[in-house]
């Protein structure tokens, strides 16, 4: 099923660890000491804690589950917990066997007067080989402004170097010249194949469920795979497992609640979060006012909901179980007399995932996983009934090893399997008394499948390795397609506050979006690879430069990376996605090259955090029947793009916040010339404009401040705050996009000229929410 | 029943645009310098059964050019035959019954039978030269015409006509009210891909009441005048519609752009009772 050679280096590599371990483990007695690292106050584990041992200048930092490993000879040490956030703890112990050792860890007091970010610190992120990946802390994401009050992280994420937004209030990313597509979301290892909500103009990420975020442009660990361009590796909070717990917000468009808690005491807990728009309440009412009025066009009613639950248990010391669930929906509906329209779409996740320690060294976790993603258009006339339907269902199966041996490595292996099933443009219409009826789509399955191994090592003091290989495959039922994914990156510290690093990833993409528009609309459908529609393939090289300065506050890193785009789709002019059997006929393949340097400034601690990023990059697209085979720029070549975030605490009760961001326009096309075509008997004539270039003309720059004003209230119970954001603060009108208006005469009856309009699409907007936590 | 679903997938962008953006007045005009291209010589023909010959043709302009429509006079225009040529002259004029503007006539009137060709060749003094040819297709007849009523005394009509399982097959539906030379009701094109060989229905809004004439016409078009019918659809709606991608338009004829093509119709009348 898969090729032999695949497979076979697969096994040698694995081999090849497993062989060339004994050799390197030391002579002398080494005994290990394990434990998770988990928050005093809520039990949640903590992620990426570095957990050091100055005396032998060795150290390690916690897995996504809180698990460490460190082995020492036998001895006393004194082992350091530092986190940023947190208080940072000692430990000291004397070891003549393995030991476990689990640590929690109190939350930094607030009284400080600084700002609780928790998070890996800038040190950690100084020496380690993983380049390339943005992290995202939830406390940060919540008092900076956001767009109708409501915190949205995708949106946050684009304000970091490399990730660009489709346009104006688009929550789709775009990294490092990569398409919406390209992206690979995870909520709690389970896929989430349409991340947003309206079009893209919100995510599907409850802010109050989140605990973190990590989003991967490039230098790619080995367990990720399936899409080219980025990671999105987003997890939800456990729930306090100490007492009970209530928080939410009330906002201008749409109100939040959580709800958390233990189910036995320090051993399990839950927590499940909602979140509604209610905007529908307000349209719905004046539709019902105004139901009278003969010429009134009711408003469409619209909604979205997000539901998270979520619950864990600790079976026992080595073994922890989790449950996670997601549903979310829109909704877009009008009725008319005789008229029906109704527009549904959304995502359904569910995780299973089983943590285990077979021993101080090894730690095991293993998942199942389901996900779907469905809309579902239905229209119903006084007598006929039409129906357009797609979905996406998969079933995962995935299991991950840590294997710490001790002698300066630290593996990866791991595997996976997802069964999709994918059903695409179903189509049911008919009359009632059924003398017209049919029914079309087309299903399609596969298999996707990785196996993958890698290995952290630091051959020489200076000088930390990465190297690994992921094998992946997709079978859809009569062909296989396969390939191979070394990921191999590397850092040197050229001294103790400078760091050089490279990394080079090959990825493989199996499954494609296709989508005939810029925006992210739910009428995406999702495909999986045929003879005709080959995997997508990609490769990028990645150079930094990272220095700590200014004592241990603040990083600069700069990168430099080349990427480049293979087997990517677009579609042929006046391409049927719809009610179309034969969908490959509809498809052009061409490929693609992005190219740029970041920049990046960060600060983490103290009262004023923040960071600024500039982005000078090319993403270029070449199709052989597009703009005359010529390499044509992708609509979102953002050759400049700047993101000047800052977060100040004035004082105990006053947050102030503000973010500037800056983008080279759009590029898109224009027409060269225009015709008139007068049509049949019955249509007016009318003016068509007559495209040559693709892409060949540039948008005005886009630029927007929006600041914000987090002021805490002293409530009886617990905490609460009123978020004031102000939205394009100083009112620009970027342009969201550009037509030709046709001007006319006073009657009507003739045209006169034309003209060129730009569309803004959000003036200044301020918004106001109060959220509470007890 | 693709027609339906296009349109609303607009209807929904536009409907979340235009709440934002007529509630903001957030547009304005700006200074732009767009392309140029070569003006193109630009046709359209459509040769009826027992019509004389009637042909339009045109400049491409730039994009912000005066819409002041320039007559080209030095053109040589033939359609030909059975091997027949017969020149066009030049005699532009407006027609009041099809209310279009034709500038090159013929007294030889449309005589094709299914499966015969017509050749189109127009040069001029600039050194352009347009060509085009189209196969007169069979007629595809109109099996019935209901009306159908509701509470209000509305009628929409259905339609229904047998679609040949042998070839891919491409209509233009029409419907006007009392007469031809009016703004037609409902209009759309539509392929046989789902009803291939089957009996297909077309349908139209609630806009008929009783004792209103209906004059419903069934065109079977070619595939490449389907094409371009599409293509300038999708051209005009990449204006305005910020996600969509600009498609180019797909001309019938070689060395300009336009449409040159037989049109073959069944046209049935029904009154309302």
């Amino acid at each position: 099923m898969f090729s032999h050679y695949s497979l076979r280096l697969f096994f040698l590599l694995s081999f090849f660890f497993l062989i060339i371990q004994p050799v390197i483990t030391q002579a002398q007695n080494q005994v290990t000491i394990s434990g998770t690292v988990r928050a005093a106050e809520d039990g949640e584990n903590l992620i990426g804690v570095a957990v050091a041992i100055p005396a032998l200048n060795t150290g390690t930092t916690t897995n996504p589950y809180g698990f460490y490993s460190i082995s020492v000879p036998e001895g006393s040490y004194t082992l350091q917990y530092s986190y940023v956030g947190y208080t940072t703890q000692k430990q000291i112990v004397t070891v003549n066997k393995n030991i476990t050792l689990n640590v929690r860890l109190e939350a930094a007091s607030e009284e400080l007067g600084e700002v609780v970010i928790q998070a890996g610190n800038l040190q950690e992120k100084l020496k380690t080989t993983q380049m390339s990946v943005e992290q995202l802390t939830m406390a940060q994401a919540k008092l900076m402004p956001a767009l109708f009050g409501e915190v949205d992280i995708l949106k946050t994420m684009q304000l970091k170097p490399g990730v660009q937004s489709g346009g104006e209030g688009s929550a789709g990313l775009y990294v490092r010249g990569g398409g919406p597509d390209q992206n690979l979301f995870l909520l709690d290892e389970a896929t989430v194949y349409n991340a947003s909500h309206l079009f893209g103009f919100f995510s599907i990420f409850n802010s109050d469920a989140v605990r973190s975020i990590d989003l991967y442009k490039g230098g790619f660990p080995a367990q990720f795979g399936g899409r080219l361009s980025s990671v999105v590796d987003v997890k939800l909070k456990e729930g306090n497992n100490q007492h009970f717990g209530a928080s939410g917000g009330i906002g201008l468009i749409a109100s939040r609640l959580t709800l958390e808690g233990p189910i036995k005491k320090n051993k399990s807990s839950f927590v499940v979060s909602g979140r509604r728009t209610y905007v529908d309440v307000f349209t719905g009412l004046a539709n019902r006012i105004n139901a009278d009025k003969p010429d009134y066009d009711p408003i469409p009613g619209y909604y979205f909901y997000d539901l998270n639950a979520k619950a864990n248990y600790d079976l026992g010391p080595n073994d922890r179980v989790y449950l996670s669930g997601y549903l979310g929906n829109d909704q877009i509906g009008f009725q008319n007399s005789g008229f029906n329209f109704n527009f549904a779409w959304g995502n359904k996740a569910g995780a299973l995932r089983w943590n285990h320690i077979f021993n101080p060294k090894l730690f095991a976790n293993t998942s199942f996983t389901a996900s779907g993603y469905r809309y579902n258009i239905s229209n119903a006339l006084q007598d006929f009934s039409f129906n357009l339907s797609s979905q996406i269902k998969d079933l995962s199966f995935k299991t991950d090893f840590d294997y710490l041996p001790g002698n300066g490595h630290a593996f990866k292996m791991g595997a996976i399997a997802t069964q999709h099933n994918f059903e695409v443009g179903r189509l049911k219409a008919g009359t009632d008394d059924n003398t017209v009826s049919f029914n079309s789509g087309t299903s399609y399955k596969g298999l996707e499948y990785g196996f993958y191994a890698a290995d952290e090592y630091a051959p020489a003091p200076r000088f930390s390795l990465n190297y690994g290989l992921r094998v992946s495959g997709f079978y859809n039922g009569q062909d296989n397609f396969s390939g191979i994914e070394p990921r191999l990156s590397f850092r040197y510290s050229l001294s103790e506050s400078l760091s050089l690093k490279a990394s080079y990833t090959r990825m493989l993409q199996y499954i494609h979006l296709v989508a005939n528009s810029g925006a992210s609309l739910p009428t995406d459908i999702w495909y999986p690879s045929n003879n005709v529609v080959q995997p997508q393939r990609s490769q990028q090289v990645a150079v930094g430069l990272s220095k700590l300065f200014g004592n241990g506050k603040f990083l600069l890193s700069d990168e430099v990376y080349y990427k480049q785009m293979r087997n990517q789709i677009d579609f042929r002019d006046g391409a049927q996605l719809f009610a179309n059997e034969d969908l490959n006929a509809e498809f052009l393949f061409g490929q693609g090259r992005s190219y740029g340097n970041e920049i990046y400034i960060e600060k983490k601690e103290g009262r004023t955090t923040g960071w600024i990023g500039y982005t000078l990059s090319w993403s270029y697209r070449q199709f052989a029947e597009i703009n005359e085979g010529h390499w044509y720029p992708n609509r979102y070549d953002r050759r400049h793009d700047i993101s000047i975030v800052a977060l100040h605490q004035l004082n105990p009760r006053i947050h102030l916040t503000g973010t500037w961001v800056y983008g080279t326009g759009n590029a898109f096309s224009v027409p060269a010339a225009r015709i008139i075509v007068q049509g049949q008997l019955g249509d007016n004539s009318s003016f068509v404009p007559v495209y040559t270039e693709r892409n060949g003309y540039r948008q005005a720059a886009y630029h927007r401040m929006d600041v914000g004003l987090v002021y805490k209230l002293r409530p009886k119970r617990g905490a609460a705050d009123l978020t004031f954001s102000v939205y394009n603060a100083y009112n620009r009108r970027n342009p969201y996009f550009v037509y030709f208006e046709q001007l006319e005469n006073e009657d009507e009856s003739q045209t006169i000229g034309f003209r060129a309009r730009q569309v803004s699409l959000f003036p200044v907007i301020p918004a106001i929410t109060y959220n509470f936590n007890f | 029943m693709c027609p339906f679903f296009k349109q609303y997938k607009s209807v929904l962008l536009y409907c979340c645009l235009g709440v934002l953006i007529s509630a903001c007045n957030m547009e304005k005009d700006f200074e732009i310098e767009l392309p140029t291209l070569n003006p193109q010589l630009v046709a359209e023909c459509y040769l009826e059964p027992g019509q004389p010959y009637r042909l339009t043709l045109t400049e491409s302009t730039a994009y912000l050019a005066s819409p002041e429509p320039e007559i080209i006079n030095d053109a040589l225009v033939i359609i030909t035959y059975k091997g027949q040529p017969d020149t066009l002259r030049l005699a532009p004029y407006y027609d009041k019954v099809s209310r279009k503007i034709y500038t090159h006539v013929s007294e030889t009137r449309m005589t094709g039978k299914p499966g015969d060709m017509y050749t189109l060749q127009i040069t001029d003094k600039k050194g352009r030269q347009l060509t085009g040819t189209t196969t007169v297709q069979n007629v595809v007849p109109i099996d019935t015409v209901e009306a159908l009523y509701n509470q209000e005394n509305n009628a929409y009509l259905l339609v229904k006509f047998k679609d040949s399982e042998a070839t891919a097959n491409y209509y233009y539906f029409s419907v006007h009210k009392d007469s031809l030379n009016t703004r037609d009701e409902v209009a759309y094109s539509t392929d046989d891909a789902l009803n291939n060989g089957e009996l297909f229905a077309l349908g139209t809004g609630y806009d008929f009441q009783k004792n209103d004439t209906a004059v419903v016409s069934l065109y079977h078009l070619e595939k490449p005048y389907f094409d371009f019918m599409n293509s300038i659809e999708n051209a005009r709606n990449a204006n305005g519609n910020p996600f969509a991608q600009p498609a180019g338009v797909q001309s019938t004829v070689q060395g300009g752009l336009g449409v040159f093509t037989a049109l073959t119709y069944d046209r049935k009348i029904l009154i309302l009772k």
